[in-house]
């Protein structure tokens, strides 16, 4: 069953990703999936590298998230970047249920395989969700996308779990949003790595930037762009973009000792069931030697690691 | 698979029918009831609806019609599903539907159609008891 859909993901079938990304977010058997999609040498998907930006969007409700992730994907097609969308909204901690409103603002493009949008259920805030969130970013990764927007529940605060998970964390703020002491508050203006002034067609909008630069500059050595941007009138959506993917990938600058590791231990175990599957003797040979004593466990694991990385080569 | 997880559905309108108070209502039933609801929108075409119900992986579909073009609208859906290879997927259809309309509706394969003045459980109990094993 699993092995199926694993198959047909690596065949790129979207009912596929659609299906993993479900049990993903549901926390059900990841690491078999993880594991399958990033086989290597399977073709049209190698080990996920990391390659996709991933631009996670936040701010409080209402400042226009949404509305803007799907003005952005406008740039990116025409840059002929693939886009997913990772939606999230919040889970109530009642029922359990949700109601996901976000892509009925983002614009329908049924004929246009280049862009792929999923609403997520987020069980109390992030908590759950950022859990599973990395998982989902590595999957769609895996499919091929380049970019990989992430919609936040839209706390606003609190959000330094998020970009830690991402490339570019962008913040927005619309006008009248309080006086200029909320921007004093921690976790809000130092998490950003691009700050937008939403909304820009109202009033107030000048207002609000200087706020937001004052605060800046009272920090040392902040590089952070501010943009005043509509997304009723188009204004600022390109520069947003262009702002946005001439910002370094913080995610891979992280990824290169921990994360590394982890794909070549998926890398090596994929490697060893199947030199093991295939009865190879040399193998077989390694394992009866350590079985018998005949060889320490140090010896045997770097006879064995040599054995690994020689089949890789082959 | 093997632990209950929650019913996702899409609710949509298609076509050319601005009335969204009753879809609104029936997916804060459904929320209500611990369902995902994936609220897709207004003015839909049936290429954009069948789009959004795979890429949400979604066990229902939802359709609700009061500008009289369901028996257009809904063949369209259903087949492109069927195409998509979603026939997995369940579809039910709310709104103004004549009478005699509604056995020609559910032979071309909609589960169940529900009229004005349905009571909200009776939707969320048709979903729950004509769902797979393994929702919640």
């Amino acid at each position: 069953m699993l092995e199926t859909l694993l198959e047909r993901f690596r065949r790129h079938d979207r009912l596929a990703l659609a299906r993993l990304l479900s049990l993903v977010a549901r926390g059900e058997q990841v690491e078999e999936i993880l594991a399958g999609v990033g086989e290597p040498g399977s073709g049209a998907v190698s080990v996920p590298r990391g390659l996709a930006r991933v631009v996670a969007v936040t701010g409080s409700g209402g400042v226009g998230k949404s509305t803007l992730i799907g003005k952005l994907i406008e740039p990116i097609r025409a840059q002929k970047q693939s886009v997913a969308v990772l939606a999230c909204d919040p889970q109530s901690p009642l029922s359990g249920g949700a109601l996901l409103g976000d892509r009925f603002r983002m614009p329908a493009r049924p004929d246009d395989d280049g862009v792929f949008i999923r609403s997520l259920a987020a069980a109390g805030g992030y908590g759950a969700l950022a859990e599973h969130l990395v998982d989902l970013i590595r999957l769609l990764e895996a499919f091929g996308f380049d970019v990989i927007l992430i919609e936040t529940v839209g706390a606003g605060q609190g959000d330094t779990v998020v970009r830690e998970l991402v490339d570019v964390l962008v913040l927005l703020l619309q006008p009248e949003t309080g006086d200029d002491l909320q921007w004093e508050k921690a976790g809000l203006l130092e998490v950003a790595d691009v700050i937008v002034i939403h909304k820009a067609d109202l009033p107030g909008a000048e207002r609000v930037e200087a706020q937001v630069r004052a605060t800046l500059a009272l920090g040392t050595g902040s590089d952070v762009p501010v943009l005043r941007v509509s997304s009723r009138t188009g204004d600022g959506i390109p520069e947003l973009w262009q702002t946005i993917a001439a910002r370094p990938l913080r995610r891979r600058r992280q990824q290169s000792g921990r994360d590394l590791l982890r794909l070549a231990q998926q890398t090596l175990a994929a490697r060893f069931a199947a030199a093991e599957a295939a009865g190879q003797s040399d193998l077989r040979q390694l394992l009866a030697a350590w079985q018998q004593g005949e060889i320490s466990s140090a010896q045997a694991v770097s006879a064995l690691v040599r054995f690994l990385a020689n089949e890789l080569e082959t | 698979m093997t632990e209950l997880h929650p019913l996702r559905v899409v609710l949509a309108k298609v076509g050319l029918d601005g009335h969204d108070r009753g879809i609104k209502i029936v997916a804060r039933a459904l929320r209500d009831a611990g369902m995902q609801v994936i609220y897709a929108g207004l003015w839909l075409t049936p290429e954009a609806v069948v789009r959004t119900v795979a890429e949400e992986d979604a066990d229902w579909l939802g359709l609700s019609l009061l500008s009289g073009a369901h028996m257009t609208l809904v063949p369209r859906v259903l087949q492109l599903l069927r195409e998509a290879g979603l026939e997995h997927v369940g579809v039910i259809v709310g709104g103004i539907i004549p009478e005699n309309d509604i056995p020609k509706l559910l032979e071309m394969g909609v589960a169940r159609v529900f009229g004005p003045g349905t009571p909200l459980p009776e939707i969320v109990s048709f979903l729950r008891e004509h769902s797979g094993a393994g929702h919640a």
